[in-house]
């Protein structure tokens, strides 16, 4: 709609991600603003698969922040193989009358604007959003993440713990540090999931002072 | 946007569950969470609080400033309320005990919802006392819906009506002389008006009308009326919630009568003169315990009428002391008149005028020093057996501890008494004054009083100069304690019959009582009643005024509970008892039985540091 009507450069300058500063490294983790996002989609493979929904939600302050928490139903291009609509709850009529993936984008993006990301295994939804970024306005989409799963991961190398199958799955990871069970595979419960459980890592992972961002992102 | 587990959450919790779901919605989108290890100091008195938190996950424990623990916090409980009432200042330290994660609820949008949802604010409203208060006849009204007894059932006479043009002179005449304090004012037999006392005094006197001036012009017309079918609970609720105090009865459209707001429980105290009339009448044991075998019926009635735990305390201890009194008549007839004069002291709760509907019997017998153990030993012997028996078989079963006056030790000539309170106040020792502090708190129930005043008056004084004694007490009254961490199952009575289950009486009631005796104690006061005591310790300013009506208050409501609950047991049949199953509690009453062990462990700790109890 409104995008096609935009310029190449505006385009351009519209999705240009917020970059990583060095010094940025070095700041504690409860004076960084985050966003954790998750998002659903069709199938694992970025360049044939669609996105079906995204969800996010602000951390700042160490505190997740409800209040600018997004989440937005996406047009596939294509219909939805069955079992991945059952496995989300999402049913087809409803994505059918979604706005499609170029209408959402931009709100999606804007939501990084000045934020460090954070997923549950972080090269999924960069990936996604990366081949999102290029289709849509020909750009990288280059927010640095923090991934929930290699922060535990390593983790549970240093207390010299044997990491299972499922081990690292965002519900067993959770679990270890008690916090609740929620319902899997809704975007924005994710995303909520993901940001938490990132708050009980930074939390575990802080001596007196807190945890510097690069020692989470390392 | 879809937060629904959050949502969801919060709904099923009390009190958000009083949130209509557009409310709940909002408030979801203005909720930060955060992530708390445990150790973690969450806030520490003087601290600024901005946010009221909600536990999601793990466990918080709330401190007094002196380092008393008040409470323990579990899922979906909520701390930092004080502290937002209090300009933001936080009051207690509260710190999380395990990895928490917490729902936080900025103070704007605390006082939004308060400010909008009237539930939701009643539920806070001020924690220092006034919900305690105030829950009890909501709280009797939700769980006792009055289903035995008909409005039709209470009314005593038909109505007095007048036509709506008789001069208000002579309709206050009609009153004077029916002894009624309301007219019905009726037109062809239909109700079209009601004249108060009231309505003659505002609206006749102090308007300065004439007397010649017709009922009509000061009536309140068109009055709420209740049909005679209806449930006598939906009588006092309709008076409640209109602020009247007289409720004309209809039959169809015929006026039948008229109930007042005493009538409810007015008729309840009738029946407990009655009941206590119906004793003096009986000749035998059977006899009589056939009439107290009526009294769980009666406090069952007296619960639905809306009387208050102490009103009820007060009934059945009257009853028991009836019960003796008619004992002792019937052992003295049997017996000829005493040897000496004594006076039989009841000890205990219902010395207290406490009593609840399961108690047993404590009592002793205060002889006069004439007392001959050779010659007099038999009659009060053989007296104080018969009675102490016949209360047992009338269902006041014999104490456990033998604190009866058929035990030797507790039937004696004043100067062994006064032995006994001698040793006990100068030279305390904590096992004995568990056992002897029944009788710290004792009544003359029958015969002779002024016998009973010198043992009591030399008992007060001793108490009074013994500093040591005092802070033995106080140590005593500290051994029971409110279960704080109950509503995580932690402090709950472990096996046995009673697994998991509350003990409203010693974790509840026992440490006011033994705290307000200590007070009392403290002044050489001759109150024994807690709620006595406890005004008297204010007015001595030995607790703030504050303090003793929260604990007034926290009484009334727990003991408001038991009763409730052993009303629950008597009408299903059960032997009442004073152990309430957790999953037996709503989450309102959950609410407020943890603001009312707030309370107590507050002024445990207040007493503690008075006495130094802790250094004996």
């Amino acid at each position: 709609m409104w995008l096609h009507e935009l310029g190449a450069e505006v385009r351009r300058r519209l999705f240009r991600p917020p970059r990583l500063q060095a010094a940025y490294r070095n700041s504690p983790y409860d004076e960084v603003e985050f966003l954790a996002v998750d998002v659903e989609t069709t199938g694992l493979d970025p360049t044939s698969d669609a996105i079906l929904s995204v969800g996010y939600v602000p951390v700042s302050g160490g505190a997740v922040r409800l209040a600018d928490a997004g989440y937005h139903l996406v047009r596939p291009p294509r219909a939805i193989p069955e079992d991945t609509a059952v496995l989300h709850g999402l049913l087809e009529e409803n994505l059918r009358t979604a706005p499609p993936l170029a209408e959402v984008l931009p709100t999606v993006i804007e939501a990084f604007r000045g934020r460090v990301g954070i997923a549950h295994h972080a090269t999924l939804e960069i990936a996604f959003l990366t081949a999102a970024c290029r289709t849509i306005s020909g750009n990288d989409f280059r927010v640095p993440f923090v991934c929930t799963l290699a922060l535990e991961k390593r983790a549970l190398a240093r207390r010299g713990k044997a990491v299972g199958a499922g081990d690292l799955r965002l519900a067993s990871a959770r679990s270890r540090y008690g916090l609740p069970r929620y319902r899997a595979h809704d975007a924005l419960n994710d995303a909520l999931g993901a940001a938490e459980l990132f708050l009980a890592q930074a939390a575990q992972a802080s001596g007196r002072k807190p945890a510097t961002l690069g020692q989470l992102m390392a | 946007m879809e937060l629904a587990e959050i949502i969801a959450f919060l709904a099923a919790r009390h009190p958000f569950d009083l949130l209509p779901r557009e409310a709940l919605e909002a408030l979801v989108r203005k909720i930060e969470i955060r992530y708390v290890r445990k150790g973690t100091v969450i806030m520490s008195p003087g601290d600024v609080v901005t946010m009221l938190s909600v536990v999601r996950s793990g466990a918080v424990e709330t401190h007094d400033g002196e380092g008393n623990l008040l409470a323990r916090l579990g899922e979906g409980e909520v701390f930092g309320v004080r502290a937002l009432f209090r300009g933001g200042r936080a009051v207690h330290r509260s710190a999380a005990i395990e990895d928490c994660l917490l729902y936080q609820i900025p103070a704007p949008a605390f006082e939004r919802l308060r400010r909008d949802h009237a539930a939701f604010a009643f539920h806070f409203a001020p924690l220092e006392g006034g919900r305690l208060k105030e829950a009890q006849p909501l709280d009797g009204e939700r769980s006792f819906p009055l289903l035995s007894m008909r409005i039709a059932d209470l009314l005593r006479r038909p109505p007095v009506t007048v036509a709506p043009e008789t001069p208000v002179r002579e309709a206050s005449q009609r009153m004077r002389d029916e002894g009624v304090s309301s007219l019905l004012v009726s037109e062809g037999g239909k109700l079209v008006g009601i004249l108060t006392d009231r309505d003659l005094r505002n609206r006749v006197l102090a308007a300065g009308l004439d007397p010649q001036t017709a009922v009509a012009a000061v009536m309140t017309r068109d009055p709420h009326r209740i049909d005679a079918d209806r449930p006598a609970f939906d009588a006092s609720m309709a008076m409640s919630r209109h602020n009247i105090h007289h409720l004309p009865v209809v039959q169809g459209d015929t006026l039948i009568g008229c109930v007042t707001t005493t009538n409810l429980v007015n008729a309840q105290t009738v029946s407990t003169v009655h009941l206590a009339g119906e004793m003096f009448s009986r000749r035998s044991v059977e006899g009589l315990r056939d009439v107290v075998r009526q009294i769980p019926g009666l406090v069952f009635h007296l619960v639905q009428a809306g009387a208050t735990a102490r009103g009820i305390g007060l009934a059945t201890s009257t009853l028991a002391d009836a019960a003796a009194r008619r004992l002792l008549q019937l052992g003295e007839e049997k017996l000829g008149p005493p040897p000496v004069p004594y006076v039989w002291l009841a000890a205990g709760s219902q010395a207290r005028q406490e009593q609840s509907a399961v108690s047993d019997q404590d009592n002793a017998l205060l002889l006069d020093e004439a007392y001959d153990e050779a010659r007099h030993g038999d009659y009060f012997r053989e007296l104080a057996q018969m009675v102490c028996s016949g209360l047992d078989t009338c269902g006041y079963v014999f104490c456990p501890g033998e604190a009866m006056a058929m035990t030797t030790r507790w039937r004696q000539p004043l100067g062994v008494w006064q032995g006994y309170f001698r040793r006990w106040i100068e030279e305390p020792d904590p096992k004995a004054l568990m056992l002897s502090s029944i009788f710290f708190d004792l009544r003359p129930v029958h015969g002779s009083e002024a016998l009973f005043e010198t043992l009591r008056a030399t008992i007060l004084e001793r108490a009074r100069r013994s500093r040591i004694f005092q802070a033995y007490m106080a140590k005593n009254a500290l051994t029971h304690h409110p279960p704080l961490g109950f509503f995580r199952n932690l402090v709950l009575i472990r096996g046995g019959e009673h697994h998991h289950a509350l003990d409203l009486k010693h974790n509840g009631v026992v440490p006011i009582v033994d705290l307000a005796r200590v007070h009392a104690l403290t002044l050489g006061s001759p109150a024994v009643n807690t709620d006595e005591r406890l005004h008297v310790a204010r007015d001595a300013g030995l607790i703030s005024a504050d303090g003793a009506a929260d604990l007034i208050e926290a009484l009334e409501y727990i003991g408001h509970l038991r009763i409730l609950h052993q009303a629950r047991q008597v009408r299903a049949g059960k032997p009442a008892d004073n152990f309430m199953q957790p999953k037996d509690l709503s989450g309102f009453e959950r609410a407020h039985l943890k603001d009312a062990f707030a309370v107590v462990k507050t002024m445990q700790a207040a007493l503690a540091n008075t006495y130094q109890a802790d250094k004996f």
